[in-house]
């Protein structure tokens, strides 16, 4: 049997007493690469937020591998929506990257020479290493997507989540990137991802949850990535054609 | 210089720093207006904090006060919250009101408190060396210099602790508040040393020049800077320098102190507004033509290089041609004489191998959007650059 890496329990999560997130159930087993899909506003992001301990949820539970986030911080990493950050903001790719390891530091202390070394390998990985030195606002969107990337890379954690990494990224990007998750996977860690481009699903990821306020269905992309399921998430008729 | 001259530009100075320091950070989170807020909202605290204590310079006064600004940043953000009102109105519904209280305070007791509400807005610079810290009977100094000094300690002592959380908290609170470091805390600890240097420094300042501090100088090093320990260290250098010279200003036209700092200051950020290298409105506004005129370059060099018949690249016929944009014909023509693009031989204009090989490249990276095969010609050509 294979393990439960993230599990949720009768998750409610509201904003100002309204919920936008019911009673959601949910596990996803150790090593798959799962896409959340929804339309906008079904609460994919608040959902990765209720699990990472950013937002308090009215109810229910979350455990990382049988136990409470804040015990297992360090086996997770975070990818947030790129358009949730200012990227006028004064700064270096490096040094944008350097913040993922602050949580293995701690308060008060500072990084150092092996930060700065994790922080350049993570930069060589998805190719940004020359951009080291660019002030963050004079990078295209696809690169600044990976600047992220290689900030969760350098967090060297077991579960990574990302909201929406494929967001106003080029082709070559998005290849990039999705490479990069497929070796995660292969590494033995757990990937979830907020996606969607519904055309690439079966291409991408081999887990699907399919969200709607509710969770209308989770499991392995072959068995439930169907019309039935993409019609409940999306409300309209839907039709994909899944090219095998 | 007289002592009390230099004890004024001394009390000024520190103000200046320890204003600078919570001020970038408060700019780069956004929120200039909520020093506004707490600058005026701490007046019902200084009142209750003076009947208690009878002592304007107490710490406790200055504690209560600072207490006072920091519920006007909760009852603003519990407002907020509500979702009836933007943070803007939020802060606008709440300050008056306390401010008011505050008024109201000051003038139900007017007979007996030495405190009225010009001092606490305009505050006097000038008479700050006359109110000495005596101690055991040995003059240490003006009681300001002191207050000030001890919070700008405090506040350089935290940040330097803390700068790293400050930072990412300020660029990402989802990923703070992930990694462990509550924004709440940083958020309320950042709001408590911009109100406790608020009340440390009205007395001598007043109000609003403690705003124009925190605000303006950060404000003019964001424009000059892309690195954040560079963006505080002119902060702080613009602060001290406005502190100075609008106090020789100030002496020269006999006029406020306070008003001469802030003009001070509204002169340095309409300078460095104007003329900053990459984000000045000067800067902006040439590299926009030249963007303009590069474009005009490109759709030139490619006409040239998609036609080979000479009559297409006769000058007469190519000067009606450029001239659909804004941009001069001539300015297009020696832009790429200048770098060796084309040549002209009896008035028909041919590209060279390197104004050939540009064209390719420009056009690959405006189809690919790929970078890296572009980045020397970013040095030369705005057209490439973000
Ligand atoms: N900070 C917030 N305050 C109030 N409502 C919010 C906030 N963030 C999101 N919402 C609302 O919650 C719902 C779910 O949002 P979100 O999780 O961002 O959706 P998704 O990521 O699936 O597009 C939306 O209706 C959105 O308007
Ligand atoms: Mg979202």
């Amino acid at each position: 049997m294979t393990k439960i890496a993230v599990q949720v329990d009768d998750l409610t999560v509201a904003y100002n007493y309204k919920p936008v997130l019911w009673d959601i159930d949910l596990e996803i087993p150790e090593g798959v690469l799962m896409a959340i899909v929804g339309p906008n506003g079904a609460g994919k992001s608040t959902l990765i937020k209720s699990i990472l301990g950013i937002l308090k949820p009215i109810a229910g539970s979350v455990t990382i591998y049988g136990k409470s986030y804040e015990k297992q911080r360090s086996l997770v990493a975070y990818v947030p929506q790129k358009g949730s950050v200012d990227w006028d903001f004064p700064t270096t790719a490096l040094d944008v990257v350097m913040m993922g390891t602050y949580g293995s530091l701690g308060w008060i202390k500072r990084p150092r020479q092996k930060e700065k070394k994790a922080a350049l390998e993570a930069l060589e990985k998805v190719g940004m290493l020359p951009f080291k030195n660019r002030q963050i606002s004079q990078l295209s969107g696809g690169q600044q997507q990976r600047i992220f990337l290689a900030r969760a890379l350098v967090q060297d954690a077991s579960i990574y989540f990302m909201d929406e990494p494929f967001q106003g990224v080029d082709a070559t990007t998005e290849i990039a990137i999705i490479n990069i998750l497929k070796e995660l996977r292969k590494a033995g860690k757990t990937v979830i991802v907020v996606h969607h481009d519904l055309q690439t699903v079966p291409e991408y990821f081999d887990w699907v949850t399919f969200l709607n306020v509710k969770k209308i269905a989770t499991g392995p992309v072959k068995d439930i990535f169907n019309d039935d399921n993409l019609t409940k998430t999306y409300g309209i008729n839907y039709k994909v054609s899944i090219q095998e | 210089m007289s002592n009390a001259q230099i004890e004024i530009q001394l009390i000024a100075s520190l103000v200046a720093i320890a204003c600078a320091i919570p001020g970038t950070f408060l700019v780069l989170r956004k929120m200039a207006m909520i020093s506004d807020a707490i600058s005026h909202s701490i007046l019902p605290g200084i009142v209750v904090g003076f009947f208690i204590t009878q002592d304007l310079n107490s710490p406790l006064l200055i504690l209560l006060a600072a207490l006072t600004g920091v519920i006007t940043v909760v009852l603003v953000e519990y407002i907020q919250k509500t979702g009836l009102v933007k943070e803007d109105t939020a802060i606008g519904l709440v300050f008056p009101v306390l401010f008011s209280i505050g008024v109201l305070m000051i003038a139900k007791k007017a007979n007996d408190v030495h405190l009225d509400i010009d001092a606490v807005l305009v505050g006097e610079l000038a008479l700050a060396p006359f109110d000495r810290l005596i101690i055991s009977g040995v003059d240490v100094g003006p009681k300001s210099l002191w207050i000030i000094g001890g919070i700008l300690l405090v506040t350089i002592g935290l940040l330097i602790a803390f700068f790293k959380e400050l930072k990412l908290s300020t660029f990402d609170k989802g990923l703070a508040a992930s990694l462990g470091f509550s924004p709440a805390i940083i958020h309320y600890g950042l709001m408590s040393v911009s109100s406790v240097t608020t009340v440390g420094a009205f007395d001598a300042v007043g109000a609003i020049l403690v705003v124009a501090l925190m605000i303006a100088p950060a404000a003019t090093a964001y424009l000059l800077t892309t690195d954040l320990k560079k963006m505080l260290l002119l902060s702080i250098v613009f602060g001290v320098f406005s502190a100075i010279s609008g106090y020789w200003f100030a002496h020269w036209l006999d006029a406020s102190i306070a008003g001469s700092i802030t003009t001070m200051l509204g002169v340095l950020f309409l300078m460095v507004y104007l003329f900053a290298p990459s984000k000045g409105i000067i800067a902006v506004m040439y590299r926009e033509k030249q963007q303009r005129t590069e474009v005009s370059l490109l759709t030139f060099l490619l006409h040239l290089k998609n036609h080979d018949e000479e009559a297409e690249r006769h000058v007469n016929h190519l000067n009606e041609h450029i001239n659909w944009q804004k941009v001069r014909s001539k300015t297009v023509l020696d832009l790429a004489l200048k770098n060796n693009m084309i040549v002209i031989n009896n008035a028909i204009v041919s590209l060279t191998s390197k104004g050939n090989e540009f064209t390719t490249q420009a056009i690959d990276y405006i189809i690919t959007n790929e970078d890296a095969q572009i980045e020397d010609m970013k040095d030369d050509f705005f057209l490439f650059r973000g």
